[in-house]
C-alpha cells in the first residue's frame, strides 16, 4: 500500500494543478511535463543502465516527426501518437545494435555524432519541411473532439508523465529490471551471473527512446509546427543535466531534476526578457544557469538532489529507509 | 586533376584544424584519463579574442598570439575544476568539461555577441599546380607540421615531457618516483588549452566562428583522436587530415551537402570496428 503513495501524489499533482495555473504557465507546464517524461528514460539509461546518451534529444525528434508526419499526412492523430515511441524505439533497436558494443566517453560521442548526423538529414530532407520546418501539423483530436486549450495538452503531457513513471517504476522492480542493476554494478559479474547484458542495454535503450519519442508526439501536436532547430544538441545535454541533478537511479529523481531546471531558467528568462535587460540576457543566463547547476552538482552532490534529500531526511527525523540503489555517475572510464 | 589537388590541399588545411584540437584532446586524456568536452571551447574563445584584438588594431601574429595564451589559460582553469578537487574520477570529470563548456558559451555570447566572426588570414590565392586556393590554407599546414614536430620532440627528450609521458603510462609508479600528478594533469590542460586555441585561431580566417562551433570541432577532434585510442598523437594528426580530406572531397565532388555525414560515420565505423575487436564485455579493475 505504502508504495503507492508516491505515485499517487503525483497523480494529485497532474490533475490539480493545471486548472489552478495562469493561462500563461500553463506551457511551461506542458513543456516541464514533457521534459520529464523524457528525463526518466535518460535517468533509466544512466543510472540502471550504466550508460551516458548525449543524444536523447534524437528520439524527441524522431517521435515528434514521426507523430506530425503522419498526421500531415491525414493519419488520424492518436494513430500518430501512437506511433511516435514505436517509430522512436525501432530507431533506436536498429541503431543501437551496433552503437551498443561502444562504452563509456564512446557511447557519449557517438550518440552526440548520430544526433549530428540526424539534424543535418532532417535540415536536407525536402519531404520533412527541410531546413524550414515541419508546418501545418493539425492539433490533437480523438473522434471529432479537438484539443484546442494548453489546459488540454496539459493534461496529455501530464498523462504521457504518468505512463513513464508507471512503466519505468515496473521495469525497475522486475527480474530484468535487477538484472539491469547488476550490470551497471559490474558487468562481468552480471554476465556471469547469466544475465544476458547486450539484450538489457538494447531494450533500455529502446524504452527510454520510447519515453522520448511519446513526449515528442505530445509536442508535435501542441506547437503545430517542428524544425530541425527545436532539437539542438544542448537540448540532450539539458535531458542529462536534469537527470543528473535530480538523482540517478531513483524514480523521483528525474521529476524532481527536470522541475528544478525547468523553474530556475523560467525564473531566470523573466527576469532576462525585463525591460532593460540586453537582447542576448535570457541566453546567457540559462546557459550559465545549465553550467553551474550540472557543475556543481557534480562535484559536491554527486548522487543528485533526490538521494541527498533522503540522507538528510533520515538523519533529521532518525528513521531509516531502505538504502536505494547507490548509482552515482556510472563509470566512463574504458581499459 | 586540378580540381583534386585543390581539394586536397584545403582538406589538409581544415585536417589540420582538426588534428591540433585531437592532439589537445590526446595530451589531455594521456595524462589524466579525462576526455576533454571543452576543447572545443579553447578554439572558439581563442578566435574570439584574436578578432577582437585584430579590430582594435593589434598585429597580426601578437594578436594570434593573445588568442593562444588564452586558450592554454582557459585550459588551466578547466583543469583546475575539473580534476582539481581530489577523488573525482574521469568519468566525473567529464561531466563538468562538458558543463565548463556549455558556460563558455555563456561567456562567449555575453562578450562578443551570437554572431559568426571572422578576420582575414594571409591574403591572396597560391596557384599549385594548376590548381587556386586561398593562400591561408598552406600556412595553416605550414604551422601544423612543426607544432606536431615540436610536441614529439618534447614529449620525448625534456624532463618534463617525459614526467607527463610517465603519469600516462602508469599513474601510481609515476607517483612513487615523486610525480605530481595531479600538477601534471593541469599542465596537460594548459597545453591542451594551447593546441586547441590555435586550432581555432589558425581556421578563422577561412571558417567563421560562432559560439557554438565547438560542436563540431569537438566532434570532428574526437573522430580522429579515437582513431589511434586516444593515446597516440600521431595517429591524431593521420586521423584529423583524413578527416578533413574525406570532408572537402565528399563537399566538392557530392555537391557540399553531406560533409558531415561522411565525417561521422567514418568516425562511429572505426569505433564499433574497434570495440569488435577488443570483445563487448570489457570493464576497468577497480
Amino acid at each position: 500500500m505504502k508504495r503507492w503513495i508516491p505515485a499517487g501524489l503525483l497523480l494529485a499533482v497532474l490533475t490539480l494543478l493545471p486548472p489552478l495555473l495562469p493561462e500563461r504557465h500553463l506551457a511551461t507546464f506542458v513543456l516541464l511535463a514533457l521534459a520529464a517524461t523524457v528525463t526518466v528514460g535518460v535517468s533509466l539509461l544512466m543510472g540502471y543502465a550504466g550508460q551516458v546518451s548525449l543524444g536523447q534529444a534524437s528520439f524527441y525528434a524522431i517521435g515528434a516527426y514521426a507523430a506530425g508526419l503522419l498526421a500531415v499526412h491525414g493519419v488520424p492523430p492518436l494513430l500518430g501518437l501512437l506511433a511516435a515511441p514505436v517509430i522512436a524505439a525501432v530507431a533506436a533497436t536498429l541503431l543501437g545494435a551496433p552503437l551498443l558494443r561502444l562504452r563509456g566517453h564512446h557511447l557519449a560521442f557517438a550518440t552526440l555524432a548520430v544526433q549530428l548526423i540526424l539534424l543535418s538529414l532532417l535540415a536536407q530532407a525536402d519531404w520533412a519541411g527541410g531546413a524550414i520546418g515541419l508546418q501545418g501539423i493539425p492539433r490533437f483530436s480523438i473522434g471529432g473532439f479537438e484539443l484546442r486549450e494548453d489546459l488540454g495538452y496539459a493534461y496529455a503531457a501530464g498523462f504521457v508523465l504518468m505512463i513513464a513513471v508507471l512503466i519505468a517504476r515496473n521495469v525497475i522492480e522486475s527480474r530484468a529490471g535487477r538484472g539491469m542493476r547488476a550490470a551497471a554494478t559490474s558487468e562481468t559479474a552480471a554476465a556471469a551471473s547469466g544475465v544476458a547484458i547486450g539484450r538489457y542495454r538494447l531494450a533500455v535503450f529502446a524504452l527510454s527512446a520510447a519515453f522520448a519519442g511519446l513526449a515528442g508526439g505530445v509536442y508535435a501536436f501542441y506547437l503545430g509546427y517542428l524544425a530541425p532547430g527545436s532539437f539542438p544538441v544542448l537540448l540532450s545535454i539539458e535531458f542529462v543535466v536534469m537527470a543528473v541533478v535530480g538523482g540517478l537511479g531513483t524514480i523521483a529523481g528525474p521529476l524532481v531534476g527536470a522541475t528544478v531546471v525547468v523553474l530556475l531558467v523560467q525564473v531566470l528568462n523573466t527576469l532576462g526578457t525585463q525591460p532593460g535587460m540586453p537582447g542576448y540576457a535570457p541566453a546567457v543566463l540559462s546557459y550559465a544557469v545549465y553550467a553551474v547547476v550540472l557543475i556543481i552538482c557534480v562535484l559536491y552532490l554527486p548522487r543528485g538532489l533526490v538521494p541527498a534529500i533522503r540522507t538528510a531526511s533520515t538523519r533529521l527525523t532518525g528513521t531509516r529507509r531502505p538504502p536505494t540503489h547507490p548509482a552515482a555517475l556510472p563509470p566512463l572510464t574504458q581499459p | 586533376m586540378s580540381d583534386l589537388i585543390g581539394y586536397l590541399v584545403t582538406g589538409l588545411g581544415i585536417g589540420a584544424g582538426f588534428a591540433l584540437v585531437a592532439s589537445g584532446l590526446v595530451a589531455i586524456y594521456r595524462v589524466t584519463r579525462v576526455v576533454n568536452f571543452a576543447q572545443g571551447a579553447f578554439a572558439v574563445l581563442a578566435a574570439m579574442l584574436a578578432a577582437s584584438l585584430l579590430g582594435a588594431g593589434v598585429p597580426h601574429g601578437l594578436a594570434e598570439l593573445g588568442g593562444v595564451t588564452l586558450g592554454a589559460l582557459t585550459g588551466l582553469i578547466v583543469g583546475a575544476v575539473a580534476i582539481g578537487r581530489p577523488g573525482t574520477s574521469p568519468g566525473t570529470s567529464l561531466i563538468v568539461t562538458l558543463g565548463l563548456g556549455v558556460l563558455a558559451y555563456a561567456v562567449e555570447i555575453l562578450i562578443w555577441g551570437d554572431q559568426p566572426r571572422s578576420y582575414p588570414g594571409v591574403p591572396g590565392v597560391a596557384d599549385l599546380a594548376g590548381a587556386r586556393l586561398q593562400a591561408h590554407y598552406l600556412l595553416i599546414i605550414a604551422v601544423t607540421v612543426p607544432v606536431f614536430a615540436l610536441m614529439a620532440w618534447f614529449f620525448t627528450r625534456t624532463d618534463l615531457g617525459r614526467a607527463l609521458s610517465a603519469c600516462a603510462s602508469n599513474r601510481y609508479a609515476a607517483q612513487v618516483v615523486g610525480i605530481d600528478v595531479r600538477r601534471m594533469g593541469l599542465l596537460a590542460f594548459t597545453i591542451g588549452g594551447a593546441l586547441g586555441g590555435l586550432a581555432g585561431v589558425l581556421t578563422t580566417p577561412v571558417q567563421q566562428v560562432t559560439f557554438d562551433s565547438d560542436v563540431a570541432l569537438i566532434v570532428n577532434g574526437f573522430a580522429a583522436a579515437v582513431l589511434g585510442g586516444l593515446t597516440r598523437p600521431v595517429i591524431a594528426l593521420a586521423g584529423g587530415l583524413l578527416l578533413g580530406v574525406a570532408q572537402t572531397l565528399a563537399a566538392g565532388y557530392g555537391g557540399g551537402a553531406y560533409q558531415v555525414e561522411v565525417a561521422l560515420v567514418l568516425m562511429l565505423t572505426v569505433m564499433i570496428v574497434q570495440a569488435a575487436r577488443t570483445g563487448p564485455v570489457v570493464e576497468t579493475a577497480r
